[in-house]
């Protein structure tokens, strides 16, 4: 056909079929590009708003490398006119994008410290050989250190641990699989719970953080976790039985499999003196984060962290550049930066009004429907979409939804942090569905309770703690 | 020759590799044994990888491992591979990383050449085509999917010849089922129809099914040439001339005991993406293995 062999034509089919969602995302742009522009709308905010629309089918779908999904964000913006080059790289590079950064290379360090061994340790001693309260105690930990620490680096220190325990209770795993459901997502659950409790939980809270400092609004890490951290205390509990009652173990006390893992961990490589030294870093950024993070930015204290580590030697880069992921940094600055067009041009707020006005009687009428709607459309976008691209791209939308701005931000990250549907929204769910231990549909059974349930229990929150503040 | 055999699981590859093994040994081919892992999300990708590193410290493999652990148990225990690598066991230390996003650990066979097991992750689709380029491989065989795109894409993409591993049962199958329509190719395929007969030890129909407004002349003319080299080869053949629908007639003479050897079709790639082929309506509708000869 027209000279091309066969083998050509099957290339080009096959480079098709694999870009199809690429095709069909600039088919839609293209349409919605050929719309007549609202009299309401700047052609600027209309052509970011394409922007957002292509590239959240592009995240999802993952046609083309995530890379290459920030670039196309950028350069679109350009092209398109929605700001300069300048104004572009501005906003492209930001304190949330340090943290991201940060965060990632922490990870790597804190990961390779084998501090795995001491938490097991640690569990084991509080929770003694009852399932239940293994469980909790899982779910607890993972919980209180994620919301520190990040869920990811959690998820990847507690999963062996839990995996340990479970191959010790039968290595047949078929035998096993109610318990190993309980273990490996109190590990993920707790992992999301706990994230939502300080902006270094996750980078989706340091992007709120970005776009509250936008709108002239400033939180400081403790006042942070004051809002958010009661309600932590509030869910462990309440997720830990759900999960308990979905999946009923196979083994109601796990004793000797319990031994077996405090015989494993005891025979693990002592503590040294640079593993001590790591923690006091570690302690050190904390504290910077609660008390500087407003003056210097929490991304800029992380990145600080990593330098030392650098420094003496903790870790090689070609460790942190092999594990830490470009693209995702890349694409985080490039989600942000259009949040920020979206917001500047004014097309945030014109979606909001959308919103508004055919959700408006409603939002007047029935009690907490405005909070419904901010959970139910972030919570359904983060299980699909990353939660933190979920609130790159919602956050600016949401703030313009209400006029408790605060509040609105705050909900919108808690609410980001219900990825608890799927396997592969969430950096801790993924890790833990990795181990094949789990399977998808586990996450559909287990995911609409605790789903459920979370987002009840914060509209409820919400209405009874926040108003305190007021 | 070289062989692509896919696997996996544990649960449903055992067909898929016993039969894949046989055609190996008919062809005397160096064979792959590969496995594909799930796609991660690019989002998540590089922090699954630092858990699985983490996961190493503690004694445990990475995902795919115990998928190749039990194809090498399979090979061991039926004496596919070398005697002494039967003795050391599942070689995981020597699984290496070749920086093609790959895992693979070379063996040495018993019945056939070389015998490599590999470790991908991926699209699947993606992946085969991928390894089936790059180590061009003459036949790819893979079990049978229930996702329909998966055949398509299979015929469309694979450049190999492609084998559907469909409910096949060592005791069940007595004959191969070779429909032959035009003489492009028919003498490959044919060829391949014998290799795999002799190593299943069966007899093979030969099937040429033509409408009303056949004349079927030339049809005869081209056995007369296929009739010669089933003689020499020793198999035991058949030959029926039918009228009918094609892909029905195929189907009801292969019924359940009959493996179908076919070549693929002659259509340009963006005809066969539209319009479908004979190969893939017969791929979609049987019940039992399927060579498709390209």
């Amino acid at each position: 056909m027209l000279g091309f062999s066969n083998i050509s034509l099957s290339n080009f089919l096959f480079w098709a079929t694999q870009k199809k969602w690429f095709l069909y995302a600039l088919g839609l742009g293209a349409l919605l590009l050929s719309f007549p522009t609202p009299h309401d709308l700047q052609i600027e905010a209309k052509i970011s708003i394409i922007i957002l629309i292509v590239s959240l089918i592009l995240i999802i779908k993952e046609p083309i490398p995530l890379p290459a999904v920030a670039i196309f964000i950028l350069i679109a913006q350009i092209y398109g006119g929605v700001d300069t080059v300048d104004g572009i790289s501005k906003s492209f590079m930001s304190d949330a994008v340090f943290f991201i950064m940060g965060s990632l290379m922490l990870a790597v360090v804190i990961i390779k410290q084998g501090w795995d061994s001491r938490i097991a340790l640690g569990i084991l001693k509080v929770t003694g050989n009852k399932t239940a309260g293994i469980a909790l105690g899982f779910l607890s930990i993972s919980a209180v250190l994620s919301s520190f620490i990040g869920e990811h680096t959690v998820a990847a220190i507690m999963l062996p641990i839990g995996m340990t325990l479970i191959r010790f209770t039968s290595t047949n795993l078929s035998k096993v699989k109610n318990l190993s459901a309980v273990i490996l997502f109190s590990i993920a659950y707790g992992c999301l719970i706990g994230s939502i409790g300080t902006p270094s939980g996750g980078g989706r809270n340091v992007i709120m953080i970005n776009y509250l400092n936008q709108a002239g609004i400033s939180i400081s890490y403790f006042d942070w976790m004051v809002r958010t951290y009661p309600f932590i205390f509030l869910q462990i509990p309440i997720v830990s039985w759900i999960i308990m009652k979905t999946f009923k173990p196979e083994h109601r006390i796990l004793d000797s499999s319990v031994r077996k893992l405090v015989i494993k961990v005891a025979r693990s490589r002592a503590i040294t003196g640079r593993n001590t030294l790591t923690v006091l870093i570690f302690i050190l950024i904390l504290s910077g984060w609660v008390f500087f993070s407003e003056k210097f930015g929490l991304g800029t204290i992380a990145l600080t962290g990593v330098f030392f580590y650098l420094l003496g030697g903790f870790v090689k880069w070609s460790d942190l550049n092999k594990h830490t992921h470009w693209g995702v940094i890349i694409l985080f600055g490039a989600t942000i930066s259009l949040g920020t067009s979206i917001s500047k041009t004014g097309g945030a707020m014109w979606l909001a009004d959308q919103l508004i006005y055919s959700l408006g009687t409603f939002m007047e009428t029935i009690p907490f429907f405005r909070e419904l709607v901010v959970i139910v459309v972030t919570t359904s976008m983060s299980n699909v979409l990353s939660s933190s691209a979920t609130v790159a791209v919602l956050g600016p939308i949401n703030l313009n939804l209400v006029p408790e701005i605060l509040n609105i931000g705050l909900l919108t990250a808690m609410s980001s942090a219900f990825s608890y549907f799927t396997a592969v929204a969430a950096p801790a769910c993924t890790i833990v569905y990795s181990s094949g231990m789990i399977r998808a549909k586990d996450f559909i059974k287990i995911g609409f309770r605790v789903g459920m349930i979370s987002i009840l229990l914060l509209i409820a929150y919400v209405n009874i703690y926040w108003p305190l503040f007021n | 020759m070289k062989i692509l055999i896919a696997i996996g699981s544990k649960e449903f590859s055992t067909p898929t590799l016993r039969l894949g093994m046989k055609v190996a040994q008919a062809f005397h081919a160096k064979t792959t044994i590969i496995d594909v892992g799930e796609k991660i999300s690019e989002f998540s990708s590089h922090l699954v990888e630092l858990a699985q590193d983490q996961m190493e410290s503690w004694d445990f493999d990475p995902p795919g491992v115990d998928v190749l652990e039990w194809a090498f148990n399979y090979l061991s225990d039926n004496k596919l591979i070398d005697s002494k690598q039967i003795e050391t066991g599942f070689p995981k230390n020597r699984l290496i990383d070749d920086g093609e996003e790959r895992k693979l650990v070379y063996l040495s066979g018993t019945i056939c050449d070389d015998v490599n097991l590999i470790l991908r992750n991926g699209d699947i689709i993606s992946e085969l085509r991928e390894e089936v380029q790059f180590g061009k491989y003459d036949v790819t065989i893979i079990g049978k999917s229930r996702k329909r795109n998966m055949s398509h894409d299979l015929l469309q993409y694979i450049n190999s010849s492609v084998l559907i591993v469909n409910n096949y049962d060592n005791e069940k199958f007595n004959k191969i089922l070779l429909p032959l329509n035009d003489e492009t190719g028919m003498m490959k395929v044919a060829k391949y129809a014998i290799r795999v007969a002799l190593a299943l030890g069966v007899g093979i129909d030969i099937l040429t099914i033509t409408n009303k407004n056949d004349s079927g002349h030339e049809n005869r003319f081209k056995v007369t040439k296929l009739k010669k080299l089933f003689r020499r080869s020793g198999v035991a053949y058949d030959y029926k001339v039918e009228e009918g629908d094609i892909v029905e007639k195929i189907i009801n003479k292969a019924g359940k005991d009959k493996i179908i050897v076919m070549k693929a079709s002659s259509m340009s790639p963006i005809q066969r993406f539209f319009k479908g082929s004979i190969p893939l309506s017969v791929m979609n509708e049987c019940n039992v293995p399927i060579l498709i000869v390209k």
